[in-house]
């Protein structure tokens, strides 16, 4: 681990729900989500039944990571587990092409400069030399 | 058996503090000790209690329980309400309901928290994993991401904004129980010039966790009187939602929960927003304000921020919206802060708003607000509409 990545969090995984197919994806370089087959529709984060329609019947998909920004922010203040150095950093929710939206950062892009509508692809963002976190891209037309 | 109409039959609330060095327990034993002495209620009369989850206390399960025990009660009916800032609200509602059903007569809702002194929560949850990686770890960035949205589909004036906090800070000067450092006009320059917290969310369009309690009695119009209380307010309409549009994986954020509980209250009492004497909407953020405005009717949706720009909102006003400085100015108590706005609703009705004291006593309209969900607006909207 590299002395610059000391202060990130690396994520507890599984608590909530078993997530090893999200992770093994960011592994592969793949964002899975789960999947409600009944509905045939995403949701984000996992649960531990289908939102839509309460059972259990969920699997994992690999989304395209492609969408558009439908909120943006921009964090500016440290937290306890927040590393000041991400600061500010560009916080966005992101409408993916599949119909579901997700959490992420904007990456290599000052934070001033993003904004709805700006669409969006899959980026990975290093948490440690191991592990790498989904993040986005603006993709500039 | 004949329905009992339900009355608040008395209020007490603690003057907020920062980081006062004392518990949940203390605060709110100091609100129920006032409570009484406010009401001339034995405490052996009081057999119903619905107590608030605190942020200082929440990692003790059995909290309401402990709180039962330091307050030497016995009751018969004991609720422990963790819908976070709709626990008063909501406490007062379930309140209500228990004793239509007989499970107790005079009740207690008690709110108090101290997290400015001391912080309980683990999330947990899917937060670790999904939320807080991203940076989102506290309520100003997910109202960040709100107010961006509502930005970008409606316009938004920082002006109006501004005016919110200003004309809140007005009233706060006039609030004994308001936190002394608040206690300092607010001008618009000082708004607009506040440092961003999450953009476009300014310091100054935020609460600060301070420390505080509240309490509320609420028993049959029959009981109160028995008890020689001659002061009461009838709660005449309540809703509540969670998780409103829940099953939607892609709703629009800037459609709240207020949107279904809304039209609710209005025609459960009848009333329209035109006779509302006072408004006291929950204001974690001064955005929230502005949505319920729209949400409640007081204007079209989207249209907020040209309303209050148009609007005198302060006691003297048209419509006088939280006159005692809300959370924004007063401090807010942890998750006794529904409270704090339903307190000033009741104090005002029964004319004890001192030099900030509303024209019309008639109605109040409290609302509620809970907990920030995963990339949505809020978790729990609660409204109750009061009549003399």
């Amino acid at each position: 681990m590299t002395e610059s990545k000391d202060q990130r969090m690396l994520p507890k995984t599984g608590l909530f729900v078993d997530t090893e197919p999200f992770w093994k994806g960011t592994e592969r370089g793949e964002l899975m989500l789960q999947y409600c087959a009944d509905t045939q529709q995403f949701q984000m984060f996992p649960r531990p039944v289908s939102m839509y329609t309460g059972r259990r019947e969920l699997e994992w998909r690999a989304v395209s990571g492609r969408g558009t920004i439908y909120a943006c922010t921009i964090v500016r203040v440290p937290a306890p587990n927040l590393d000041a150095s991400r600061l500010p950093l560009s916080l966005v929710t992101v409408e993916l092409e599949e119909g579901v939206r997700i959490l992420g950062n904007i990456l290599e892009r000052d934070p001033e400069s993003v904004a709805i509508g700006q669409r969006v692809e899959l980026a990975w963002d290093p948490i440690s030399d191991e592990v790498r976190y989904p993040a986005f891209k603006v993709v500039e037309d | 058996m004949p329905e009992p109409n339900i009355v608040i039959a008395g209020y007490a609330e603690t003057p907020i503090a920062f980081k006062s060095g004392r518990s949940a327990y203390d605060f709110g034993g100091e609100a129920f000790a006032s409570l009484l002495a406010a009401t001339g209620v034995e405490k052996g009369r009081v057999d119903g209690l619905s107590v608030t989850a605190p942020l200082s206390e929440c990692a003790n399960p059995f909290f309401a329980v402990y709180v039962v025990e330091a307050l030497g009660l016995s009751p018969t009916w004991l609720n422990y309400g963790a819908i976070g800032g709709c626990s008063a609200t909501g406490g007062v509602a379930r309140a209500a309901a228990a004793i239509r059903d007989g499970q107790c007569s005079v009740a207690v809702v008690l709110s108090a928290d101290a997290p400015s002194t001391y912080w309980g929560p683990r999330y947990g949850g899917f937060r670790f994993e999904f939320q807080d990686p991203v940076g989102l770890m506290s309520p100003p960035a997910a109202f960040g991401l709100l107010m961006s949205r509502y930005e970008y589909q409606f316009g938004l004036s920082f002006e109006a904004l501004g005016k919110i906090a200003v004309t809140q800070r007005a009233g706060a000067l006039l609030n004994e129980n308001a936190l002394e450092r608040f206690k300092k006009p607010l001008t618009m320059e000082k708004y607009l010039e506040s440092r961003m917290i999450a953009d476009p969310l300014r310091l100054l369009d935020c609460v600060m966790f301070c420390d505080g309690g509240n309490a509320f009695l609420v028993t049959s119009e029959k009981t109160a009187k028995e008890l020689g209380i001659e002061k009461t307010v009838r709660p005449t309409a309540y809703a509540e939602v969670t998780n409103f549009n829940g099953n939607q994986a892609c709703p629009d954020i800037t459609e709240t929960g207020f949107s279904e509980v809304a039209p609710k209250v209005w025609g459960q009492s009848g009333l329209s927003p035109g006779d509302i004497g006072c408004f006291q909407p929950y204001d974690d953020f001064t955005i929230a304000v502005m949505m319920q405005l729209e949400d409640f009717g007081f204007c079209p949706r989207g249209q907020g921020s040209d309303y209050v720009l148009d609007t005198d909102l302060s006691y003297q006003g048209e419509v006088p919206t939280n006159t005692g400085g809300g959370q924004l100015s007063a401090g807010q108590p942890g998750l006794a802060s529904g409270g704090l706005n339903l307190a000033e609703a009741v104090r005002q009705m029964f004319g004890e708003a001192g030099e900030r004291q509303v024209a019309k006593t008639g109605s109040a309209l409290v609302t509620g607000i809970g907990v920030i969900p995963y990339g949505r607006n809020w978790g729990t909207s609660t409204a109750m509409v009061l009549e003399a």
